[in-house]
């Protein structure tokens, strides 16, 4: 925003331009603002000049101020930059030079100095003479409490009777050693005289709780407080002052009808307190921590109902002390009721709400039959005022629970004290607590394919296995076919053996091989052994006149070649390899002759 | 959980490298092109993991929600709150999820709420899913003497086959089907073991004959026997599904009737007198039969 502005009144400078920094009070006391106000005269910058960062120094939002002048005929103007500075302790801060680009030009302010003091409350001369504008004291009614228990601290405000407003004071330090503040609240004002002065007092209470035993310490309390003196009109003319007090009346605020504003420290005095710790003797077993003067009332209904049936308990606990630590009593002796978790209400008597009523209502569920009363609440605590410990009780409450509706019971796991199955049941059973295994609503299982088509798996298997059987059956029963497929087994590794001896020139091992897998070969063919074939068996059986010329001619060949590697082992490696294919080529032929 | 974010990280991790290969330029492009192709798996199983747990996470905060929101109902339904508790296990019902306790407590509110139909329509919808439940049992048979009127009972066959539900008569004659299958091809695999697995076979084809009866009538009953609960204090059955059809005969609050046809949004129903007529849907609960 500030930017902006700055923006927009950037054009039309044309006196010489001038930078100044000023604070408006250079000492203050801690808790109280000071303002640092930026002008520029003539021409303005064009963005908003940086603020040296100061350890101890927060910087507040800028509030920009703008004033355009035409002075004879040349135009001019005044901005101010004002940012409230709030002092984070106490001492002396030293604010450097701020500069700032005027239309090219480095403009820089004077270093300012800024006295933070301690905030401390007024001298009771002070005080007593009436000099005071304003001023605070923080009082403690009680010089002893237990720890644990709450008290009451008051802050009184005095305003003088020249003050015409004020605001809220604005508190910066609520010291408190020991202490926890609770809530607080305004009362009403009264009248108090010092020197030639009345003051109105404005009472505030905080409610305190001791957290340790020991010395305790409150304060000093700091506030601010922003009033309204008359002006220097008010006190020299009477009729003016009149005039403006019925404004006042009339409800007119300052800002419409002048006053000078003044922003006032307040502090108070630091109290002590002693705290004791809690008498260690006589603990009641129950207690829990609650400090007060309580009183305790229980109530129940329905008192005649089924077994599951709700019973509604309402347990009050009233008087006065922290009631935050306050609970529902012990319900150890509940075991044969289902518990529901309890709704607590209070109702305070007071502003502080340190009196009061608590309420717990709890539902309860008697689980059978044999259940005739609510078990006794007791409630304990400790009271300050007498410094004694205090049980309260409340006697058990009868109640009727009739037998809800009979389930059906195993006959091993029925005892002889058990209702009679034929009963008839006075009233459904109660609810499952547990959810259970929650499952979508799915269609059942035999609407889903998924599971027809999976039945299907061992039907399948099976017909796998049948068919297995019968094929090693017909197997078992065909020495031929078995023949047949082993030899034909033996010629497939036999010809990856025949290459690989072709490749490594071993020429001996090539033909042993190829002369042993054309017997085998054509003594399965023949139906006799290999050990009997020769090369005469291509001429001589039946059963090769069937086959293709060049398939005999290309057996006769190669058993030829057996014979010559006998005297002339040593050949190339192609030549071998051409061999293989020779063979490969002619047992492929004699395969297809029909045996 | 720990290993699924290890192996998201290793994940992303791949991803960027190949990324940064990628980028890289010509002289490393193959490499990353290498890289790309064998993180293309890696990636899809990512995704599916992603997916997966997405799934399951979505899963268990729809059970907690609903574990909260069944809580909510007891306590309605402990407070005495019977109408509010009905319609909050209705809710419940309606989020798709379903159980026998969240049924029964359901049927327990309705009846407690004076809706005697739509507390035996909820114990019977519970019955399908738990139907040996015997508190469950009790609190329809407690139900059902409430009911005024004539009111269609179960045969015993009925109530007998209703003792399993549909899903375990179907998983029960699955499992003897199988058996008996894996018997069958074990005396295949090895015919010696037959006559040792002879006592079996015939075992197994016997329970697979009988638990496939009784899914049969299970499925038959379920399918072609439907049921329909007067949930209206009094519906009147007419003689043709029109509003102007002459009346034939009433059914009181909680009455089961016999479905055999539907048209429209009207239901022909018939009672254990063998009298039938036509009741407005809105007027019944439609259920499968048990």
């Amino acid at each position: 925003m500030a930017l902006l502005l700055l923006i927009a009144l950037g054009g039309g400078a044309a006196l010489a331009a001038t930078f100044t920094a000023t604070l408006d009070r250079d000492t203050i006391t801690m808790g109280e603002t000071a303002t640092l106000t930026l002008r520029f005269d003539g021409e303005v910058p064009q963005v908003e000049p940086a603020l040296p960062k100061i350890s101890g120094l927060k910087y507040g939002n800028v509030s920009p101020n703008s004033i355009r002048l035409n002075i004879n005929g040349v135009p001019s103007s005044i901005l101010t930059l004002a940012y409230p500075v709030t002092p984070q302790h106490e001492g002396e801060f030293a604010i450097p030079a701020i500069t700032a680009n005027v239309n090219g030009q480095q403009l820089a302010t004077l270093p300012l100095k800024l006295l933070v003091t301690k905030a401390s409350a007024p001298s009771a001369e002070s005080v007593n003479s009436g000099n005071e504008v304003a001023f605070m004291k923080l009082i403690l009614p009680q010089k002893k409490v237990y720890v644990g228990q709450t008290c009451i601290g008051q802050l009184q405000i005095y305003l003088r009777d020249d003050v015409q407003e004020n605001s809220q004071p604005q508190f910066t330090g609520t010291p408190a050693d020991g202490l926890s503040l609770g809530k607080s609240a305004g009362g009403g004002q009264a009248q108090a005289h010092a020197g030639n002065h009345n003051y109105t007092v404005l009472p505030i209470s905080i409610a305190l709780t001791a957290m340790k035993a020991g010395k305790l310490t409150l304060g000093p309390f700091t506030a601010n407080m922003v009033v309204v003196l008359p002006s220097s009109d008010d006190l020299t003319d009477p009729i003016f002052r009149q005039q403006r007090q019925m404004m006042r009346q009339m409800g007119i605020r300052s800002s419409f009808i002048g006053g000078e504003r003044k922003q006032i420290p307040l502090a108070t005095e630091q109290v002590t307190l002693e705290s004791l710790p809690l008498p260690a003797g006589n603990v009641p077993a129950n207690f829990n921590g609650v400090i007060g003067d309580f009183a305790m009332n229980v109530t129940a209904g329905p008192t005649n109902v089924t077994a599951g049936d709700p019973v509604t308990v309402r347990v009050q606990i009233s008087g006065r002390g922290a009631f935050d630590s306050v609970k529902l009593p012990d319900q150890t002796g509940w075991g044969d009721f289902k518990l529901f978790a309890p709704t607590v209400k209070f109702t305070p008597a007071d502003q502080l709400e340190l009196s009061g009523t608590k309420t717990f209502e709890e539902i309860v569920t008697p689980q059978n039959a044999g259940v005739q009363e609510l078990p006794p609440f007791a409630f304990s605590f400790f009271n300050p005022d007498d410094g004694q410990y205090h049980t309260l009780t409340q006697p058990a409450l009868p109640l009727v629970v009739k037998a809800a509706g009979t389930v059906p019971l195993p006959t091993i796991a029925a005892n002889k004290n058990a209702a009679p199955e034929n009963q008839t049941p006075q009233d459904i059973l109660p609810i499952k607590e547990k959810l259970g295994t929650l499952t979508p609503a799915t269609e059942p299982l035999v609407t889903r394919p998924l599971f027809l088509v999976t039945q299907s798996v061992p039907v399948l298997a099976f017909l796998a296995a049948f068919i297995w059987r019968k094929r090693t059956d017909n197997l078992a029963n065909n020495p031929r076919l078995r023949r047949q497929r082993a030899v034909a087994q033996l010629v497939r590794d036999g010809l990856n053996d025949l290459k690989k001896f072709a490749a490594e020139n071993q020429s001996d091992e090539f033909f042993a091989l190829l002369f042993r897998l054309l017997q085998e070969q054509l003594g399965e063919r023949l139906d006799c052994p290999a050990s009997a074939i020769t090369e005469n068996v291509i001429d001589e059986h039946a059963i090769l006149h069937a086959a293709p010329k060049a398939t005999l001619d290309g057996l006769r060949e190669l058993f030829q070649l057996c014979n010559q590697a006998r005297y002339a082992p040593v050949r190339g490696a192609s030549e071998l390899n051409s061999v293989a294919v020779k063979f490969e080529q002619a047992v492929g032929g004699l395969q297809e002759v029909k045996a | 959980m720990k290993k699924w974010f290890s192996y998201l990280a290793r994940s992303i991790k791949k991803r960027r490298r190949t990324a940064a290969l990628q980028d890289a330029g010509a002289f490393i492009a193959a490499p990353g092109a290498r890289e790309a192709s064998w993180t293309a798996p890696v990636l899809w199983r990512f995704w599916l993991a992603l997916v997966l747990s997405l799934f399951v996470f979505a899963g268990n905060l729809f059970a907690a929600d609903i574990a909260v929101d069944f809580s909510a109902a007891n306590k309605l339904y402990a407070e005495g709150k019977f109408a509010e508790a009905a319609v909050a296990y209705d809710a419940i019902l309606k989020t798709g999820g379903q159980s026998p306790a969240l049924l029964f407590n359901a049927g327990n509110a309705e009846f407690k709420a004076g809706h005697l139909g739509h507390a035996i329509a909820a114990y019977r919808q519970a019955e399908l899913l738990a139907p040996r439940d015997a508190e469950l049992r009790a609190n329809l048979a407690f139900v059902r003497n409430q009911v005024q009127g004539a009111t269609l009972r179960e045969s015993r066959w009925q109530n007998w086959v209703g003792s399993l539900t549909l899903n375990e008569g179907a998983l029960l004659t699955a499992v003897f089907f199988w058996a008996l299958f894996a018997l069958l091809a074990l005396r295949q695999f090895k015919p010696a073991l037959a006559p040792k697995l002879q006592t079996a076979t015939r075992l197994a084809v016997l329970l697979t004959i009988f638990s496939g009866a009784v899914l049969a009538l299970q499925a038959a009953n379920r399918f072609n026997a439907a049921v329909a609960v007067v949930t209206s204090a009094d519906a009147t059955a007419r003689s043709g599904p029109f509003d102007e059809a002459q009346s034939v005969f009433s059914a009181r609050d909680g009455a089961e009737l016999k479905v055999l046809d539907r048209h429209d949004d009207w239901v022909q129903v018939a009672n254990n007198a063998g009298k039938i007529g036509w009741l407005s849907q809105k007027q019944v609960a439609v259920l499968p039969g048990a």
